[in-house]
């Protein structure tokens, strides 16, 4: 009894190790994509990442195509990439996040290159920039932007003014045009205001900076460039920021960013369109004291998501169709005003939708901030490994920003554990 | 599917023709048996035996995976951010499991004697057992807040300094392991109370004859006769507190906070596998994890177990 017991679980271990080797190799497989049926266009997308008029809208106006939209919550990459791994029920046209792009683009042959299917005609109509972020080293493009994340600087007006700063958008623009000028008000606003640090949080500023520049982490011959000198320029002005003691060590999204949003104590966020949206909710008693001003030394992007068609879709040309109609500038300013998708078209910020004025922000037209940030956002190259190099150089400025460490040692054990994270994925 | 095709016949042809039918005979047993068997198979074993294969691979969950023998482990060796969070979990157990089991202990002595109300106690100790997980961390965040937490707030009303829990190292683990405390000690005093309540009476009154104290009667009674439960609480905390992850993610984020403080194995082995897409390297890591709850099992085992069983 015992013995055949053991036998079989034996048995069933060695036929179990035998198809995990055959499950592996099936998938190693990717020549054969299996094709969806025709007839229907499945589209995935995360909730809120379609404005649903426009959705509803584009379902309507393409009857013959059966459109099935599927929303998928919870981590949308990971679902997406054990779909893709399993090899059914693939998805024909299916959203991916700015975040995710990056890693996904050396998978690029699972979709389909919209140039070969005519999307070079439009293509033009989205913002280079970030068409590039879905563009593959040999010239691939597998994503249409559906939206972008322009950073700027939301300020309180009413405690710039107190503080003796200026509190006029056009004024506050022009005296805060670098990050220096922006360390320099902070020393200002905290002479007066001991309690209101102008950089809410230095290790989301120092982000913020990196964004700003043209060369990130790893270049496009995969090698590291983490050590070099626009790294450490982002690092020294986020360390000037504490050593200074203008950094409020706040971090966005917690209780004490809520509730200082709302106090006057976070007097400024630097960050792209959609924070605005946590601003508000954060904000009860300040409503129409916030203001937008370009953020200093130029723009950066945060976020922005694609739409892509797998090499599974049966007929990607109708599939393209979908895609250019949904995301056309006329509908890109109806998800505007539906879920504050901000537009990867710039026709759509000449829209009636987005030249709105906010009461927010005490009847500021926030597009005329934005719209010029988003035309101005610098092209940088973003390896696939890039956020897992940058976590380093972030863990390090938490430790100076805590008083832990001095910024040369910080950086110095940054660098080294960045290059091992590096190493170990074959960057040089 | 393979594998119920597969085994079956593998067994016949080695088992002897006279004790077939005898295996057969029990075929109802089997089958009654199976579908533990099965779902265990596909959703345990399988995972399990592809997790120790992907060590072994370099795989960045879409593309072809490639094998790279040892490498992974060797990486492993130096990755100071690896030993970090290995750190963490252990100090965040043993910070979290024996204020957990003596607090516990304590209040299951005492519900044990209570005479009123027993019902209402067990059930209020239980609920942060049951409470979301992440609901509990985002209030306890909430509460280690700086500006607007309640630690600091009680603090500042008695004319302390205030501490950025959440921004310091330290901070860090006391707020997670406050967290872990109050969620598990509830659940630990009932199993206690079990373990009390199944101790005989006899004893205790010969105890009283013998003029023992409350304390002499808890160290040489109580606490002897709860052996194999404290051993079964430990092993559970262990397994548990070894895994730490929900607490510190939805606390400090995914980086684990200032000096990566509140980094748990699990944690580092999540961001590797699905933040930084290196499944390979994520399964070596998982395979310490394991190795991690085996050591401490065992050791718990030998420091508890042992002298029991003798």
């Amino acid at each position: 009894m015992e013995l055949s017991r053991r036998t079989l679980l034996a048995g069933g271990f060695a036929a179990m190790l035998g198809s995990t080797v055959v499950g592996c190799s099936s998938s190693m497989d990717t020549g054969s994509t299996k094709k969806n049926a025709t007839g229907n266009i499945a589209l995935w997308c995360w909730p809120g990442g379609l404005g649903k008029t426009v959705l509803d809208d584009t379902i309507a106006h393409f009857p013959d195509q059966h459109i099935k939209y599927s929303e998928i919550g919870g981590d949308f990459k990971q679902k997406l990439v054990t779909t893709l791994n399993g090899g059914t029920s693939i998805p024909d046209i299916t959203g991916v996040k700015g975040e995710d792009i990056a890693s996904l683009l050396p998978q690029a042959d699972r979709f389909v290159d919209l140039k070969t299917i005519g999307a070079d005609s439009f293509l033009g109509d989205y913002l280079g920039w970030k068409v590039k972020q879905a563009t593959t080293l040999d010239g691939k493009v597998i994503g249409i932007p559906i939206d972008i994340g322009p950073t700027a600087l939301f300020y309180r007006e009413d405690v710039f003014t107190v503080g003796g700063l200026p509190g006029d958008p056009a004024k506050v623009a022009e005296q805060l045009k670098t990050w220096d000028d922006f360390l320099a008000a902070g020393l200002e606003l905290k002479k007066s205001n001991p309690k209101a640090l102008i950089v809410a949080d230095a290790t989301d500023m120092y982000g913020t900076i990196v964004n700003q520049g043209t060369e990130r982490y790893i270049d496009k011959d995969n090698k590291f460039i983490g050590d070099q000198d626009h790294i450490r320029k982002a690092w020294d002005t986020a360390v000037k920021a504490i050593t200074t003691g203008v950094d409020g060590k706040t971090l966005g999204g917690t209780p004490d960013w809520n509730a200082g949003l709302d106090q006057g104590t976070v007097p400024t966020v630097t960050g792209a369109a959609w924070v605005a949206l946590d601003i508000k909710a954060a904000c009860k008693t300040s409503v129409g004291k916030w203001r937008v001003a370009p953020t200093p030394s130029g723009p950066a992007n945060f976020g922005g998501s694609f739409l892509t068609i797998t090499k599974n879709a049966a007929d990607p040309a109708a599939a393209l169709e979908v895609i250019k109609y949904m995301l056309s500038a006329d509908n890109q300013a109806k998800a505007f005003a539906d879920a504050q998708i901000f537009p990867s078209a710039p026709a759509a910020y000449d829209k009636p939708q987005l030249k709105a004025a906010d009461p927010f922000f005490g009847g500021q037209v926030p597009i005329e901030v934005f719209g010029p940030a988003a035309k101005d956002i610098p092209i940088a190259y973003e390896a696939p490994l890039d956020t897992a190099v940058a976590a380093p150089f972030t863990d390090g400025l938490k430790l100076v920003q805590a008083g832990k460490k001095a910024s040369d040692a910080a950086w110095a054990e940054a660098v080294s554990k960045a290059k091992q994270i590096g190493k170990r994925q074959g960057v040089q | 599917m393979t594998l119920t095709a597969t085994a079956p016949p593998r067994t016949t042809s080695t088992a002897k023709p006279g004790r077939r039918r005898s295996i057969w005979s029990y075929w109802r047993f089997y089958l009654a048996l199976s579908p533990f068997y099965l779902i265990f198979l596909v959703f345990g074993l399988y995972p399990v035996a592809s997790t120790i294969l992907l060590a072994f691979q370099k795989w960045d969950g879409l593309g072809a995976r490639q094998l790279v023998g040892l490498q992974n482990f060797r990486f492993l060796l130096e990755d100071s951010t690896f030993w970090l969070s290995l750190w963490n979990t252990v100090v965040l157990f043993a910070m979290s499991t024996v204020p957990t089991l003596a607090i516990a202990m304590v209040l299951a002595v005492m519900l044990h004697s209570a005479v009123r109300l027993k019902g209402v106690y067990r059930i209020a100790y239980f609920i942060p057992n049951i409470t979301s997980l992440v609901a509990a961390a985002i209030f306890f965040a909430a509460v280690f807040s700086t500006n607007f937490g309640l630690i600091n707030a009680g603090l500042r009303a008695l004319g302390l300094p205030t501490e950025d829990w959440l921004g310091q190292p330290w901070g860090i683990k006391i707020a997670i392991s406050t967290m872990i405390v109050w969620q598990w000690t509830g659940y630990n005093t009932i199993i206690y109370l079990a373990g009390l309540q199944a101790i005989p009476t006899e004893q205790y009154e010969a105890a009283k004859v013998d003029g023992a104290g409350p304390f002499r009667t808890f160290f040489s009674i109580t606490l002897p006769q709860l052996r194999p439960v404290v051993l079964f609480t430990v092993i559970m905390s262990t397994i548990g507190g070894l895994q730490t992850f929900t607490e510190p993610q939805v606390m400090v984020g995914n980086s684990g906070g200032t000096g990566q403080s509140g980094l748990t194995v699990v944690m580092y082995f999540y961001n590797q596998a699905f933040g930084a897409n290196d499944y390979g390297y994520a399964a070596a890591i998982a395979l310490s994890i394991f190795m991690l709850v085996l050591l401490f099992t065992a050791i718990n085992w030998k420091l508890l177990g042992g002298r029991g069983r003798q």
